[in-house]
């Protein structure tokens, strides 16, 4: 269908996963002081119920933020502004509409959402667990994985995926 | 590997055949080792309880730390020494212990209670429980049965068998959302009455946090059930939206007057006396920083004397880089009666509430109106007190012992010239007896010299723990040094834990007959040498002819 895409750059990837680990903690931040569900006493007197709202509305600013693109082109905001995209290792198509044959023809190549999402999305908290000491071997072996020759973290070997420059 | 093997590689490797003195002196070390761990392990469970050296947290239930049942004096304590050492699980041990004439029962957080051989340190049962063990261990009654009292400082107040160790009843206060329960109980009869602070203190340093909506308390609650009585609040006003930050974030207030101490019993007149902390968040009270007289029976508040108004505060404070939004404005000064109160006679039958505060200042105050009848300042106060944790009297020689800390604490101004130490005190008239003071032993902040752990005193002598963790016995009438122990050192411990020393802080120490004990490495405010040691001395009673 298309010729193969070229690898996206580890620095690129890197600026890539700041930006998002910027944005997503931030708007989630501003979630939970919309929501009021960590304000109070009462809030901490169910811990438990807390930190579910908390991961819930984590996950919905990830949506929010990452949704629509993923949907449409397998990007996040932050590959979107470096120009990179999550595409199948098998196929190697970027997702939306290409180019088929000579004719000129087009047809609608949806990313492959509920893997980036239920796969993939999984490990982002994993970068955050750099300060847990005895989880943090995982979020070193996961990145450390971007030195390989195919530039795979963990995450994409997981979701069977690849980031390539678009 | 054993003692023996060791040797025989030493000098099988060498060439050499293992002298029969070697031999025979491995032999009793492998010997003794096992006959000590047998011992152990064949302790009889079975504890005794005909008598016991503390009625709580102050000794007797008015709180003057004076332990009228003790052997060591100003003639003896230099022959203090060293008897066994038990290594805790907790680094940063909170639990004051209660002895009897034959076991020593201590909280260690992450284990439970345990109920040490008082002889040899050999533990005879374990009470399981995962929690911070903040508080005394007191003893108590449901009918024949002898029963422990305890505070776990998030989860509430516990009641154990005393002889077995067997579980009774958990006790919370559910009046408040965020109770922490960091002053030991009383027990007065069918009686427990229980201090309550607040966990919003530390919530706060969430800037997300919306400071704040509770405050401190007394509650009291029946020991036979644990089914609460009453419950008073430091702070009677519901908290109410004051301020926003950062757009969404609904501040409130008043809140805070924690209690953080065992309260004092008045016998003759049916009350307890108690102090507050400071305000968490503005509008101030007039019961923030303030003492109370409170009814035992019903609960009803005789008397509230404020000390210091317009105190607000909270750990949000400590953090400057934020300017943190939970830090109430105007700030502090932050000088809580985090000491518990004292009932004393003076020289002529006065009786008197003593009560020491963060701001290094003690009162002598009238129960029966709250009146203050002298005052006395001692130091420039601060943060970790000023007055910490408690201090001591001996009404015979009509003297009260304050230890000061005075210690700075890092990003937080300590205006003024620090002056730590112990001062005793004229209770008549607050006038100053002596002061004892000494050099730190390096200019690290864990090495700073002041005393923050409660005192306690016996017979003619005072002892107090400092933070650069040294252990010290002073005469009583003269403030003159008798004996010291560093505890800056690794011990070889009974229950083969690894174990190491550190600061003296919190409930200090204890004395019961010819021994005194006492937990050292209480680190909690994170700015003292930790560990994880509870130290056993005794002193060599010479009998009479």
């Amino acid at each position: 269908m298309s010729r193969e895409l070229p690898l996206a750059g580890r620095f690129r990837r890197l600026v890539a996963t700041l930006v998002d680990a910027i944005l997503v903690p931030s708007l989630s931040l501003v979630l939970v002081m919309i929501t009021d569900v960590m304000e109070d006493a009462e809030d901490y007197a169910n811990l438990d119920l807390m930190l579910l709202w908390i991961f819930l509305l984590a996950i919905a600013a990830y949506m929010i933020l990452n949704g629509y693109t993923l949907w449409h082109q397998g990007q996040t905001l932050g590959k979107w502004l470096m120009g990179i995209a999550i595409v199948p290792a098998s196929s190697h198509v970027q997702a939306g509409f290409v180019r088929v044959g000579n004719e000129g023809k087009s047809v609608y190549v949806p990313a492959p959402f509920w893997k980036l999402i239920f796969i993939r999305a999984l490990f982002f908290p994993v970068l955050f667990l750099w300060v847990v000491p005895w989880l943090a071997l995982l979020p070193v072996l996961d990145q450390a994985l971007i030195f390989g020759k195919r530039r795979r973290c963990l995450h994409d070997l997981f979701a069977g995926t690849i980031v390539v420059r678009v | 590997m054993n003692c023996l093997t060791m040797a025989r590689r030493v000098f099988v490797s060498s060439g050499r055949r293992m002298p029969l003195p070697v031999v025979m002196m491995c032999f009793c070390a492998v010997f003794f080792t096992r006959v000590v761990v047998a011992e152990c392990a064949a302790l009889d469970s079975q504890v005794g309880f005909e008598s016991s050296y503390a009625e709580g947290w102050g000794i007797d239930r008015r709180n003057t730390r004076y332990q009228p049942r003790s052997t060591i004096d100003s003639g003896n304590a230099a022959g203090l020494s060293l008897k066994w050492v038990y290594g805790l699980t907790s680094r940063t041990p909170r639990s004051y212990p209660l002895v009897t004439e034959d076991t020593i029962f201590l909280g260690d957080d992450g284990r439970g209670i345990v109920a040490l051989e008082r002889e040899t340190g050999c533990e005879r049962w374990i009470y399981e429980h995962d929690g911070q063990i903040s508080s005394s261990i007191l003893q108590g009654w449901i009918g024949e049965q002898r029963i422990l009292i305890f505070n776990d400082r998030n989860d509430g107040m516990f009641a154990i068998d005393a002889v077995d160790g067997e579980f009774v009843w958990h006790a919370k206060v559910e009046d408040e959302p965020a109770p922490w329960y960091s002053g030991s109980p009383l027990v007065l009869g069918d009686t427990v009455i229980l201090p309550v602070s607040s966990k919003e203190v530390g919530y706060s340093v969430n800037p997300i946090y919306g400071c704040c909506t509770t405050s401190g308390g007394m509650a009291a609650f029946d020991i036979n059930t644990g089914e609460k009585l009453w419950y008073i609040p430091t702070i009677e006003e519901i908290a109410k939206p004051t301020e926003r930050h950062w757009f969404f974030v609904q501040e409130y207030g008043p809140s805070g007057a924690p209690v953080w101490a065992a309260p004092s019993y008045d016998a003759k007149r049916g009350l307890i006396f108690f102090g507050t902390g400071q305000n968490y968040s503005h509008p101030a009270t007039d019961t923030s920083d303030s003492i109370f007289a409170v009814d035992v029976e019903t609960g009803e508040v005789r008397w509230v004397r404020q000390f210091t108004a317009n105190d607000a505060y909270t750990a949000a404070c400590n953090i400057e880089a934020l300017n943190h939004p939970n830090c109430a404005d105007p700030t502090g000064p932050d000088v809580d009666f985090g000491a518990a109160t004292m009932l004393v006679r003076n020289k002529s039958g006065r009786e008197l509430v003593l009560a020491g505060q963060k701001s290094a200042d003690v009162y002598a105050i009238d129960p029966e109106t709250g009146d203050v009848v002298w005052t006395q300042k001692l130091g420039r106060g601060g943060i970790i007190g000023g007055v910490h944790w408690g201090m001591a009297a001996n009404e015979s020689l009509g003297l009260v012992y304050v230890p000061i800390s005075d210690k700075k604490i890092v990003g937080f101004p300590s205006p003024g010239e620090p002056t730590p130490g112990l001062y005793a005190l004229d209770i008549e008239t607050g006038a100053r007896r002596w002061h004892y003071s000494r050099d730190s032993r390096c200019s690290d902040l864990e090495c700073v010299f002041g005393f923050s752990a409660a005192i306690i005193a016996s017979n003619d002598i005072v002892v107090a723990g400092s933070m650069d963790g040294i252990l010290e016995v002073l005469a009583a009438e003269s403030g003159k040094r008798l004996w010291s122990h560093d505890a800056w050192r690794d011990y070889p411990s009974v229950n083969d834990v690894v174990t190491s020393g550190g600061a003296f802080d919190a409930h200090g120490a204890m004395i019961a007959d010819d021994l005194l004990l006492v937990s050292s490495g209480y680190s909690y405010v994170g700015q003292q040498r930790g560990g994880n040691a509870f130290l056993v001395f005794q002193v060599e009673v010479k009998n009479e002819p």
